[in-house]
């Protein structure tokens, strides 16, 4: 990474390009920042759980620890492995990747490697219990740090075995301060309105933040709030409005296909679907008990769904209900 | 009583296959081609329907009428890739030349080969149909397997339909003339009746009540037990939907020979157009979303004991809370979400391709950078050709690639034929 041209630099994404090298360099996580250092220094490094909303740093903490640790060739020297878990959730990879790795013996004399395990809150419960042997008989040579959306999704005994720090979701000064580093490098004029919009559709996820000011600057590199919102006029399209609105005016099949169409085609995550319709919710022409009655049930969705309901399935079940009040 | 008679009496030729003539005469059609040395475009058949109606006789009948040598393959033959690779794999390579050994390929129960235990199974047999010189018949009860999605797309598919009941007659009384036995004509259409256009169980049926006597009455139709018929879909979706207690509902699926995902999948997608009232359809839903949780934690937790209640809740749930029926008849129709997947293979198919090159470079899940990264790129890329170059170079994206992220389109490509092919299947299924 180090030895890229500058043409190749100005190709990069800026997610990639701007992402932290080392501990230094990683913003707002003040506390784990330092209980990393205290490890590196004394190298007693323990399996180790990040769990934090996404985009505030937990992948970007794992990788500047394996680099400040083993050096700049952590990966190519295979001191460091990443696996992530949403790609590759069964058990299998468990028994064969992450065993393949954990039980080669460390090279360069640094007596152990390190395994990360990203998304690990997808691992099936079958493939935890697995990956929860593999921890214990191969400790003393491997070190796992898992990192995780959800710590309620990974099995007890997982938990007990790791480090957990929690990462905490970043706040306004730090990210407006990033995207205002960012522009400078980037020759960018950009107003106080355009980032305040850009924070606000961010929800504190830097990787988010650094997309939406990446893509706005493909407009003009003078930008302001309306390029932001062409941006995320493109990128969200407001389709779970529409869907919320067909439901409401009785169209529960085409609303249906809309809702198939962002999960299996757009591939829209189900938990940005349900946080889209909670922030809509608000805003529809409902009754107010009947606001909170959907509340309820929006709540029950997303229990469901963390618990591994069908989305798809749990999703029409609410636009039913919802639909079922038109007629009141 | 020496000889089965279901075997006795067997079509010799394709002449003597009763029934579905359409789908015999497409068979017919289809082989030709082969005949001709000019191998159609897809080069297997799938022969689906009920049992008993002439799927694999239709093949046996033509392969013997015509001196091919049918290789018989069935489920419980193979269970994983290995073997369906050495059993199949090496006689759809061999055509002959000459015309000494034709072969056709007969690969009964295709649907049984879905399973989790036939791990590569359904690949293997994909990449067979590819290579194939010779003509593949693949016979199945329940063609609808999601799991099947990529065979279908494949094959030539023809349904078979339950055979009626002057046709089963017609058969039964060529069989009592054949053996010299007296029987009335009620009896066989007693028989008829109760075979639900099964011929083959009422030809069994038949030969079971004669028991080698010359004459057969009506009183020997009482030894027969009832026989539990393997339901079509659509008869358990009546029943589903039209049942008045929870005990009616869940026995709609007793019998019913399709896996419990794709039941639901149909009830799921039948349930806007058969609960008119928005309430009654809420409630429904409601069953159903609950159902789909406690399916979810039998998968998780392994917690099999769980699953007796998915039953009941999700074919009683909707039972229950239909308390207005649409004011005329409405057909229940092919799940509209097997339609989607299916009309947008393509595109998912690109964003995915996309979306994992994507993940390679930047610790991602596949997932997280079709949505998180996706989009953006899509933007960058509409908007400002060279940045859009840029960030293609560095994932490594194909032309096409690109120009999908720019323009949002999908190359149309060839595979847009085959969306009103099963729309026609499906609609010829409701009719039945």
């Amino acid at each position: 990474m180090s030895t890229l041209s500058l043409e190749e630099i100005s190709k990069l994404p800026w997610v990639e390009k701007y992402r932290p090298k080392s501990l230094d360099e990683i913003i707002n996580q003040e506390e784990i920042v330092a209980s990393l250092r205290n490890i590196l220094e004394t190298k007693a490094v323990p399996h180790m759980l990040f769990a934090g909303p996404p985009g505030v740093g937990k992948t970007a903490t794992a990788h500047a620890f394996a680099r400040d640790l083993f050096g700049e060739r952590y990966i190519e020297d295979g001191h460091f492995l990443e696996i992530n878990a949403s790609d590759e959730r069964g058990i299998q990879t468990i028994r064969e990747k992450v065993k393949m790795f954990a039980r080669q013996i460390p090279m360069g004399g640094y007596g152990f490697k390190i395994l990360f395990l990203d998304e690990s809150d997808q691992l099936t419960d079958d493939a935890q219990h697995a990956f929860r042997r593999v921890m214990e008989q191969f400790s003393v040579t491997c070190r796992f740090i898992l990192a995780a959306n959800y710590s309620n999704r990974i099995i007890e005994p997982i938990q007990s075995r790791c480090a957990v720090f929690r990462f905490k979701p970043l706040t306004k000064v730090h990210v407006l301060q990033f995207l205002k580093r960012i522009a400078d490098n980037e020759g960018l004029e950009v107003d106080d309105q355009a980032l305040e919009v850009i924070y606000d559709f961010s929800e504190g996820d830097m990787r988010k933040a650094i997309n939406i000011l990446q893509a706005s600057s493909s407009v003009s590199k003078k930008i302001d709030e309306k390029a932001v919102y062409q941006v995320m006029g493109y990128v969200s399209r407001g389709e779970v409005r529409k869907i919320l609105e067909l439901a409401l005016s009785g169209k529960f099949a085409d609303a249906r296909d809309e809702v198939r169409r962002l999960l299996y085609v757009q591939g829209i995550l189900p938990s940005d679907i349900v946080s889209a319709v909670y922030r809509e919710l608000f805003f529809l022409d409902l009754s107010e008990e009947d606001k909170l009655e959907l509340l309820d049930l929006l709540g029950e969705v997303d229990y469901r769904i963390s618990e591994g309901a069908t989305p798809e399935v749990q999703l029409m079940a609410f636009l039913a209900r919802l639909a079922a009040k038109r007629k009141r | 009583m020496s000889e089965v008679w279901v075997e006795k009496y067997r079509p010799k030729k394709v002449s003597e296959v009763i029934g579905n003539k359409q789908s015999v005469e497409a068979f017919v059609k289809w082989m030709r081609q082969w005949e001709l040395g000019k191998p159609p475009e897809k080069k297997a058949v799938l022969l689906y329907g009920p049992a008993g109606v002439g799927k694999t006789s239709l093949v046996l009948a033509y392969g013997r009428e015509h001196g091919y040598d049918v290789v018989e393959v069935n489920a419980s033959d193979w269970r994983n890739e290995a073997r369906m690779k050495s059993i199949v794999g090496e006689s759809s390579l061999q055509a002959s030349l000459d015309g000494s050994s034709k072969k056709i390929i007969l690969i009964d129960e295709v649907d049984g080969i879905a399973g989790r235990e036939d791990a590569g199974g359904i690949a293997a047999l994909r990449k067979i149909i590819d290579e194939s010189r010779v003509p593949l018949a693949l016979v199945a009860n329940n063609p609808w397997d999601p799991r099947l999605a990529s065979i279908r797309e494949k094959c030539l598919m023809l349904e078979f339909r339950r055979l009626r009941k002057s046709e089963i007659v017609r058969r039964l009384k060529e069989i009592a003339r054949s053996e010299g036995i007296k029987v009335s004509d009620a009896v066989l259409a007693k028989l008829a009746e109760r075979s639900e256009g099964d011929l083959r169980s009422a030809i069994n049926d038949f030969q079971a009540i004669v028991g080698g006597r010359k004459v057969v009455d009506e009183k020997a139709l009482a030894a027969l037990g009832s026989r539990n018929r393997v339901k079509q879909i659509f008869e358990a979706l009546r029943m589903i939907f039209n049942a008045k207690s929870i005990r009616a509902a869940r026995a709609a699926l007793e019998g019913l020979e399709v896996d419990l995902d794709m039941v639901y999948t149909w009830i799921l997608d039948n349930a806007p157009e058969q609960i008119p009232d928005p309430s009654d359809l809420a409630e429904a839903f409601e069953a159903l979303a609950k159902a789909d949780l406690v399916l979810a934690r039998v998968n998780r937790k392994q917690e099999w004991r769980l699953i007796k209640y998915a039953v009941p809740i999700m074919t009683g749930g909707v039972a229950v809370s239909r308390k207005h029926k649409p004011s005329g008849f409405v057909k229940f129709a092919f799940p509209s979400r097997i339609r989607l997947l299916q009309a947008t293979s393509r595109e998912r198919e690109i964003r995915k391709s996309i979306a994992q090159k994507i993940a390679a470079k930047l610790h991602l899940s596949t997932a997280k950078a079709m949505t998180h990264m996706l989009p953006y790129i899509s933007f960058i890329a509409a908007h400002d050709e060279e940045a859009g170059k840029g960030l293609a170079e560095y994932f490594e994206l194909t032309s096409a690639e690109l120009s999908y992220l720019a323009g949002g389109k999908v190359e149309k490509a060839p595979k847009k034929v085959k969306v009103p092919a099963r729309r026609r299947a499906s609609r010829r299924r409701k009719t039945s």
